[in-house]
């Protein structure tokens, strides 16, 4: 369904073309990765950025030192327990709604203001991972709503459509979510088993070693030749569970070791996302 | 584990084994440890001392065991953000609180029908609700004696700021209350004249400018 309400600028934009051949040259050279495959990178919190919610948190992760690449940049904002719309049936627990919302501006592909296939994705993964952290029952006949707008999308403006596949970038995307969310719902005062944070790995194929695929944490698929699979993993580190899990990609079926590997590394990253965030909340009550 | 509980807690963090304490708001219990669901303070209530074992001509009763341990609470340190940008940060503020069966609340009556009246719950306990929450008083719920010739009209008007108990969570929408005690019922209620009235007797309000009466479940002062 198309947006007819709103005036919208054109739908994807794009770089003006530069006609130098050193420059291509830097292009290539570019495609490495600039941390060490373990680390994640940098990354900012802060709770309690907007007045009007019960909870809210920003959350931005470092931008690339190459031009053209953009951070991911989240804003959150939790509004409730309130009470439930008349017509919901009774709930004896809190009823959780998310709502994902890319900034029109915030990837290459202009966004709608509509909400598109992909938000309602990353909204129904970011329930599925929430769900696990709150004490639902505490909070009996009302709901919670969690709005999460990405601001940067965390896109390299560079790679041709056909390359950087989406879903690498929304399983980034969706990590951040579940970080910022975390933290906002702490912010607002409802009850949680644990700070759920959310990290990705991925199994990549580096351009200069092209015979053996490689797992990273965090990868920014601009920084890999190509991206074989990946898997986006929300994690809570006192109870060690797992709250929620998305696989992506083509592996073989036989090595299982692999995808074992791969949710530890996930899992790892999701770690360090929770040292920012516990940080960051003792921070906030220090 | 010896050592002291933590001052500032995150949610998840270790507060002490079960054996030590008792689990109190903010907190939960996961496989006998205590840990905790919310952000903020950390509160360590001592219970309330009985006055030493009890003593009898023949025999010393000892006091419950159960009672002697202390209660570790967690207090989101700011009120969640709405409105407390005005009072001062960093004291401890009572979160937001749900009405709950057994709780006292205040409410104003909305409208009437034969069969109940509809209330805005307002106030429960000591806090002022941020959201409004919609409760029913039955007509058998009124009061607590001669139940079958209640008349709503006759006890409650749309205005009337009613004292009641919850009894029940409810359906998907209402709170289902409750003012059948003498300490519940009307206790601020407008004629229609529109004068602020006061209350004569257990089922009467009087207007003092122009002396009429109006029938009310009138709650008994404390």
């Amino acid at each position: 369904m198309t947006d007819r309400r709103r005036i919208n600028g054109p739908a994807a934009a794009t770089i003006p073309p530069f006609f130098e051949d050193a420059g291509l040259q830097e292009l290539k050279s570019a495609k490495v990765r600039s941390r060490p495959p373990n680390v994640i990178r940098k990354m900012y919190l802060k709770t309690g950025v907007t007045p009007s919610a019960s909870g809210s948190a920003y959350l931005e992760i470092e931008t690339s030192a190459k031009p053209g690449v953009s951070g991911l940049k989240l804003s959150c904002s939790v509004h409730g327990p309130r009470s439930l719309p008349r017509s919901s049936p009774f709930s004896p627990h809190i009823v959780l709604s998310t709502h994902v919302k890319y900034a029109p501006f915030a990837t290459k592909q202009r966004r709608g203001y509509l909400r598109d296939p992909s938000e309602r994705d990353l909204s129904i993964h970011l329930e599925a991972a929430l769900r696990g952290a709150i004490i639902a029952d505490r909070w009996p006949k009302s709901g919670v709503d969690i709005i999460i707008s990405i601001i940067e999308g965390d896109q390299d403006r560079e790679t041709s459509k056909s390359q950087g596949e989406e879903v690498w970038d929304m399983m980034n995307a969706l990590s951040g979510c579940i970080t910022v969310a975390s933290a906002a719902l702490a912010d607002a005062g409802i009850d949680c088993v644990d700070t759920v944070a959310g990290g990705v790995a991925a199994l990549v194929q580096d351009a200069e070693d092209a015979s053996t695929p490689s797992i990273v944490v965090d990868p920014i698929p601009s920084e890999h030749e190509k991206v074989l699979a990946a898997c986006c993993i929300a994690y809570l580190p006192t109870r060690d569970e797992v709250t929620n899990l998305w696989f992506r990609g083509d592996l073989p079926a036989s090595d299982m070791e692999l995808y074992t590997s791969l949710v530890e590394k996930g899992v790892q990253a999701s770690k360090y996302a929770n040292r920012v965030l516990v940080e960051c909340l003792s921070e906030t009550v220090g | 584990m010896t050592t002291s509980a933590p001052t500032l807690a995150i949610p998840g963090q270790l507060l002490g084994p079960a054996s030590k304490y008792q689990p109190g708001p903010g907190t939960h219990l996961h496989e006998s440890n205590l840990y905790s669901s919310l952000l903020g303070q950390v509160h360590i209530t001592q219970p309330a001392r009985a006055p030493g074992p009890a003593k009898r001509l023949t025999k010393i009763t000892p006091a419950p065991a159960p009672a002697e341990l202390p209660t570790i609470s967690v207090a989101p340190v700011r009120a969640p953000s709405s409105g407390s940008a005005a009072t001062s940060g960093g004291s401890t503020k009572k979160r937001e609180v749900l009405p709950e069966v057994g709780n006292v609340v205040l409410c104003r009556v909305i409208r009437i029908t034969p069969r109940q009246a509809v209330v805005a719950i307002l106030v429960c306990g000591d806090t002022v609700l941020d959201a409004e929450w919609q409760g029913l008083i039955r007509v058998q719920d009124v009061r607590a004696t001669e139940k079958d010739r209640v008349k709503i009209y006759e006890s409650f008007r749309p205005g009337d700021i009613v004292r009641a108990e919850v009894i029940s969570l409810g359906d998907q929408a209402n709170y289902y209350l409750s003012t059948a005690r003498n300490e519940l019922g009307v206790i601020l209620a407008t004629s229609e004249a529109g004068n602020t009235m006061y209350p004569v007797n257990w089922k009467e309000y009087r207007d003092p400018e122009t002396g009429l009466t109006e029938l009310r479940k009138v709650a008994k002062p404390y």
